[in-house]
Parts: C-alpha cells; sequence; structure tokens
C-alpha cells in the first residue's frame, strides 16, 4: 500500500538528516505514509512503531525524489 | 552527597520520572553561556541530588534547549547518569545511549513505559541487554509508579558504593578508530586530559559534534583541530552512525523476545484517526481551543472568581475595616490596607480560578501527547509565514505566560524562526491580562463576555502571524524550516500530573501577587494619595491624576476620557495583572461590581474595546522584557520588541476607535 523505502539523504539541510538519524532513520528503512495533509502540508510516516510527522518535501527527498 | 542526572530522548517520561523519584525540588542556577534554569531535585529520605536534563535525540545538539545537555558532561561529572528510555521506542533511543555509554560515567538505563512494549507482544531480555550494553538495566512504568522503589534503591547509594562502567566500545571501521585512538593518546599526553574523557571527547569531536567542536577550539586542542578537515572529507561521521546503528539493531535482536499473550490496544491510531484528520484536524484544534476559553471564563473558572470576589471584598474587607478602626489605626494605615492593599492585591487574587483552569487545560493538552499533533495541523499554515507548526506551541503556552512561552521557543532549530517566535510571542494574550478583559466585559459586554475575550485572543494571534510574516520578509530567512515532529502515544491524563503541571505554571502568578504586584499596589496608592501639597483627600490632585492628565491628549485619539485608565497602563508595565488592581485602587472602589458600575459610566462599547486592544499588544511586562533580552542575548532586540509593540498597538486602537466611532 503506503510503503516506501528511504533512497537517499542528499540534498537535505544538516539538520534535517541529522535529527532524522537520530530518530534511528536510514537509507533502506522502510517507511509507512500514514496521512497526507492538503496542499502539500506535512506527512505523517511510521517506522518502527513510532509516528513521525515531517514536510511533503522532505518526504519527496527521502523517498527518491529531486530537490524541490 | 551523590549526584544522579537525569538523561533521555525526548517524550520518555522523564519528567513524569523525575517527579515521582524526587519530592521537593527547585529550579536553579544558570549554566555556562546560556541561561537555562535546571530541575534539581532531592531523593526522599537520601543525599541522592537528581538533576533533570532538557530531553534530547543525541549529544549533537541542533537547538539551543539540546546544547545544555552537551555543556553539562563537558563541565561536570555526575555520579551516576540515569538514562530514561522509551521502551518501545528502543532502537533510537538506545543510540543516545551508546554516546553517554562512551564518556565511561556509570550508566542506569531504564526502559520506561514497558507497559507500552508489552502491548506490542515484545518483550526484551534485560541481561542480554545489560552484558551487551555493559550496565544495569531496569524497567519502570512511572505514571503507574512501577518500578519505582527497585529504581530508587539503585540510585539513593553511596559515592563509593556506585560500580564504576567501563565505557562502551564499539568496533568502529578501522581507520575512525585509529583516529580515535591517535587523538585521545595525544590529548592525554600532551593536554593531561583523563583517558576516558579524552576517548569520549575524540569520537564527539570526529562525530561532528558542534558544541565539542566549539570547546576543542575554545582549549585549543591540536590534535583535534589538525585534523579536522581529514575527519570531514572521509565522512567518519556516517560511519559512526551506521557502526552504531548496526551495533543497535544487532543488540536488540538478539534481547527480543515475544509475548505468548498480545493485547494490542490502537487506541492512539484510534484517536489519530479524528484528531490529525487532514480536513477536519484543524476545526477540532479550534474548538479544543474553544472549549478550552469556555471552561476557563464561562463554565468553572468565571464562577468560582466571583465567589472568592463577595468573600473578598465582603467579610474580609469589612473585618479589616473594623478591626483597624477598633484598633485604631491611622486613616491613612487603614485606607493603605483596605483600599490599597486588599482591594488592589485581592483584585489581582479572584482571577486566580480562571488562570489555574486555563493552565490545567494547557497541562491536559501537554500531558496527553496532543501538543504535537496541534504542531502538525498547524504547520501549513505556519509555513505560509515563513514559520513551522512548532512554533505554534511556544505562542499556545505563551497564553499562559509569555516569558514560558518565550522559553518554549529554545525547541526551535532555525536561529531565525526562534528570533521571529520570540519577538512574536508578547503579542499572545497571557492570563494576566485576563482580569482586565473581565472587567472590562463585564461592564460593557455582559452579554457577550466568552465571545469578547476569544476575539482579543485572536487578535493577538492574527497580529503575531501578520508581524511574522513580516520580520520573515525583512529577515530574508531563506533556509528551509526543520520540521520533523514525533507523535507520542496518548496518554489519559493523569489527575496528580495535571495537577502537579498546573501548580508549577500557576505558582507564579501567586508569587507575584505577594510580590510586583503587591509594590506595585502600593506604589499607585502612594501615587494616587500624595500630591505636589503632600497627602491628600481629593485624589484629583494627587500625583497619579496629573501624570495621567497630561498625557490624556496623546490617549484621547483612542477614546479615553478619564485619566485614571492612563495612570493604570503606567503600572501596567510592571505586570500587567497590576492594571486591574491600579483601577480598583484609582477609581476608590473595594469591590468588583462597584468598579465595574464606574467603568461603565466612563467608556462607551467601542472605547472599551480600543483600550483592550491596546492592553493587548502594549508595552510587554518586564519579565517578558527581560526574558527577551536574555534568549536573544541582546537589550537591543528588548528595547526594539517595546517600541514596536506600543506602536502597533496604539496605530490599531486608534483605527477601531475612530472607525468605530464613525459607523455608530
Amino acid at each position: 500500500m503506503n510503503h516506501f523505502m528511504i533512497k537517499q539523504f542528499n540534498g537535505l539541510d544538516d539538520a534535517t538528516a541529522q535529527r532524522l538519524h537520530s530518530l534511528g532513520l536510514q537509507v533502506g528503512s522502510s517507511v509507512q505514509a500514514v496521512r497526507f495533509y492538503p496542499f502539500h502540508g506535512p506527512v505523517i510516516i511510521q517506522v518502527d512503531h513510532q509516528k513521525i510527522g515531517i514536510r511533503y518535501r522532505v518526504f519527496k527527498l527521502l523517498t527518491g525524489g529531486k530537490p524541490l | 552527597m551523590t549526584t544522579v542526572a537525569l538523561l533521555g530522548n525526548p517524550n520518555t517520561g522523564k519528567t513524569t520520572l523525575f517527579n515521582e523519584l524526587t519530592d521537593k525540588y527547585a529550579y536553579v542556577g544558570n549554566w555556562t553561556g546560556v541561561t537555562v534554569e535546571k530541575k534539581v531535585g532531592q531523593i526522599r529520605h537520601s543525599h541522592t541530588k537528581v538533576i533533570d536534563l532538557p530531553g534530547v535525540y543525541s549529544l549533537n545538539p541542533i537547538t539551543k534547549d539540546e546544547s545544555v545537555v552537551t555543556n553539562y558532561l563537558l563541565g561536570h561529572s555526575p555520579d551516576l547518569i540515569l538514562n530514561v528510555t522509551n521502551a518501545s521506542q528502543l532502537k533510537r533511543n538506545l543510540l543516545l545511549s551508546v554516546e553517554v555509554l562512551e564518556l565511561g560515567v556509570p550508566v542506569i538505563i531504564t526502559l520506561n513505559m514497558i507497559d507500552d512494549l508489552k502491548r506490542t507482544g515484545h518483550y526484551y531480555n534485560l541481561k542480554t541487554l545489560s552484558t551487551e550494553l555493559g550496565c544495569p538495566v531496569r524497567t519502570t512504568n512511572a505514571r503507574n509508579k512501577e518500578g519505582l522503589t527497585e529504581l530508587k534503591a539503585d540510585l539513593v547509594r553511596d559515592q563509593s558504593e556506585i560500580k564504576p562502567n567501563l565505557p562502551l566500545k564499539l568496533n568502529y571501521p578501522l581507520m575512525v578508530n585509529q583516529a580515535i585512538r591517535q587523538a585521545a593518546t595525544s590529548l592525554t599526553k600532551d593536554y593531561k586530559v583523563e583517558p576516558k574523557f579524552a576517548h569520549w571527547l575524540a569520537i564527539q569531536y570526529i562525530n561532528n559534534n558542534k558544541v565539542v567542536r566549539k570547546y576543542a577550539t575554545m582549549h585549543q586542542l591540536k590534535p583535534l583541530l589538525s585534523q579536522k578537515a581529514y575527519y570531514d572529507a572521509q565522512k567518519f561521521d556516517d560511519q559512526i552512525f551506521e557502526t552504531r546503528l548496526s551495533f543497535i539493531e544487532k543488540t536488540l535482536a538478539s534481547a527480543t523476545e515475544q509475548l505468548k499473550s498480545t493485547q494490542h490496544v490502537a487506541i492512539t491510531s484510534k484517536i489519530d484517526k479524528v484528531v490529525t484528520h487532514p480536513i477536519f484536524g484543524l476545526p477540532i484544534f479550534v474548538g479544543i481551543f474553544y472549549l478550552m476559553f469556555k471552561l476557563s471564563f464561562d463554565w468553572i473558572g468565571t464562577p468560582l472568581s466571583g465567589y472568592l470576589d463577595g468573600f473578598l471584598s465582603g467579610p474580609i474587607s469589612s473585618w479589616a475595616n473594623q478591626f483597624l478602626t477598633q484598633a485604631g489605626a491611622l486613616p491613612m494605615l487603614r485606607s493603605l490596607i483596605v483600599n490599597g492593599l486588599i482591594a488592589g492585591v485581592g483584585g489581582v487574587l479572584v482571577f486566580i480560578p480562571q488562570i489555574f483552569v486555563l493552565f490545567a487545560c494547557i497541562t491536559i493538552l501537554e500531558d496527553s501527547g496532543y501538543m504535537s499533533r496541534a504542531a502538525l495541523v498547524t504547520d501549513r499554515i505556519m509555513e505560509m509565514i515563513g514559520l513551522n507548526g512548532k512554533a505554534f506551541i511556544p505562542l499556545i503556552i505563551g497564553f499562559g505566560c509569555n516569558v514560558t512561552g518565550i522559553m518554549a521557543a529554545r525547541t526551535i532549530e532555525q536561529p531565525k524562526e526562534r528570533l521571529i517566535t520570540t519577538l512574536i510571542s508578547p503579542f499572545m494574550s497571557c492570563s494576566a491580562r485576563l482580569p482586565i478583559y473581565s472587567l472590562f466585559v463585564a461592564a460593557l459586554f455582559p452579554r457577550h463576555q466568552a465571545l469578547i475575550v476569544l476575539s482579543l485572543y485572536f487578535l493577538g494571534i492574527v497580529v503575531a502571524l501578520f508581524m511574522a510574516k513580516f520580520y520573515h520578509v525583512i529577515f530574508k530567512a531563506k533556509e528551509h524550516s526543520v520540521f520533523i515532529v514525533e507523535l507520542p502515544q496518548y496518554h489519559i491524563p493523569r489527575l496528580d500530573i495535571v495537577w502537579h503541571g498546573t501548580w508549577d505554571k500557576g505558582k507564579g502568578f501567586i508569587k507575584k501577587a505577594g510580590t510586583i504586584i503587591f509594590a506595585g499596589t502600593v506604589l499607585i496608592w502612594l501615587l494616587s494619595n500624595f500630591g505636589v501639597h503632600g497627602y491628600v483627600t481629593q485624589i484629583d490632585q494627587s500625583f497619579a491624576a496629573n501624570l495621567g492628565q497630561i498625557l490624556l491628549p496623546v490617549f484621547k485619539p483612542i477614546g479615553i476620557s478619564t485619566w485614571q485608565p492612563i495612570s493604570a497602563l503606567l503600572t501596567g508595565v510592571l505586570a500587567k495583572e497590576v492594571i486591574s488592581s491600579s483601577m480598583m485602587v484609582l477609581f476608590h472602589t473595594s469591590n468588583q461590581t462597584a468598579l465595574i458600575a464606574m467603568i461603565g459610566g466612563s467608556f462607551t462599547a467601542i472605547s472599551a474595546y480600543a483600550l483592550l486592544v491596546f492592553i493587548l499588544l502594549y508595552i510587554p511586562c518586564f519579565a517578558t522584557i527581560g526574558t527577551i533580552k536574555s534568549e536573544t542575548g541582546s537589550a537591543k532586540w528588548a528595547a526594539y520588541s517595546v517600541i514596536s509593540s506600543l506602536a502597533i498597538s496604539y496605530t490599531l486602537a486608534f483605527l477601531i476607535f475612530q472607525i468605530g466611532s464613525l459607523l455608530m
């Protein structure tokens, strides 16, 4: 369904990348997108039994999209 | 005296654990550099001191709040570190534990919220965990007071009884290990750094820890500084992260046990389905706030305040008057006590119920886990003004008190966003402004009290958001916002935790009544009873009247036609509560009902609303000005805040009064 794999941390600013690392995310982690907010608002992802809200732009980058 | 430092990720129940372990505590002292209050408590019947450190994800800080922990470890050596972890999210919690264990200070890890873990159908073999990590591992559930007795027994030991830990040694890649060893050896040899600490320092430096790098520069630690470019070019920090994560994954895999019976209750998911709904999330957020205001101002707070006022201005006031007359006290002293202190300070104290109900609501929102959902549903709106949803939390806390609101802005990652949030925080209508609203709405808008007050709160938010956008454009803030919020499991708020939090926030208000509001009331009483010719019986000849009358022409355009409110506004800079106590003294009334009648007589609906808007937005109180100065580190921003808010408040009040008068 809404399963994605984290493909890259490239293009993220240092602080965001570091915080995501601290939450246990790395290349190859599988995440489930629980919820998308309208107008490209935040995305709720679930990793290792925990839910995290991130910005749409960050979500796109993590899952292999191009920097906006 | 044994010192235990409490350390852990956010949302691990660290504060609850701290409150359960210690009986009395105090906020004391400053940390080096930044003014952060540390919370120090004492375990019952023991010589163990517990220090509560802010929640952090790693020792490499992103926010100002987080740098406190690293600075503490660089400057102090606690006898024991209690690492509080969230049992059901052990993987990422252990990332921090590994950093702490590498320090070589005795560590106890506690798996808190152990019930949540059991519900997921897993358990960990504590023995395996303990062997792999090289430190004792306990389980607790602070909310239900489980495992606390055992944990306390571990903590109340004497320094000499605490077993030393060997620093945790991970198998970093060869090159990294070599770099760590070389740096540590020469730090010990040439700079006399203690070997264990040198080892930790080297790892943290190589791992690009900003605070440690600053520390190395400050102490001119050449062995580290000279290799910086090499460490970074080799991307050693990524290798360190990967080694740690794979160590943790391996450890957890070997320690995981499956429980036979799983009673998976997905209560959090069920609530979230509604509360974080993409479309209904925002209206629900507004609804929750409306409910909060209804509770504070209509259903519970205001009726209680009414009883309290009846008691203070009735029996208490007349009893004191009689007592003083019988005791033969000077009329002047009697006037100071009855008309000044009891009326003034009492006039502020009657708002305790409303303020405490509001604080209780905010605490419930914090404790239940809703706050991070609020950040999520408001993020898209905040993005438009260049902030993120996290800035909403300090603003909401600002409804209680702007000072704590500004402090809460420390959790915002980007410095520019933090500055903007700090500057707009004073526009949030804090609880101290409530007393004066209540008086005016009771006098002029008796049928729409909650609505008028809510409109002021909303106006505060609108002005704050507008100014945020303005600053965003002016500062040319281009960096992307860092917005990552964890959505913790919901908890049913527990009565004692809510009471604890409410009291923590509200006791400042009571303390203020005894100090600054007391002083302000005496000041205004003096100003209103003395004039150029000494003690005056006619208040019109007092200093307060003179001062008010001089400024009257300035305030005429915003609809103020008598001098009393102007003098009251001047004292309001001490603390906003003083405005209402000053009014009480200046209008020579001893109870709310009489004052409300007086206000009703000297204001129209429009001029009253204009004045309320002015009060909402004008100069922040002393405490807030001081906090802006200490948080931004510059008196200029504090001065700017005073001037800009005065200009904004005057302009808006002017427009409301002038346009309103034309229409009516």
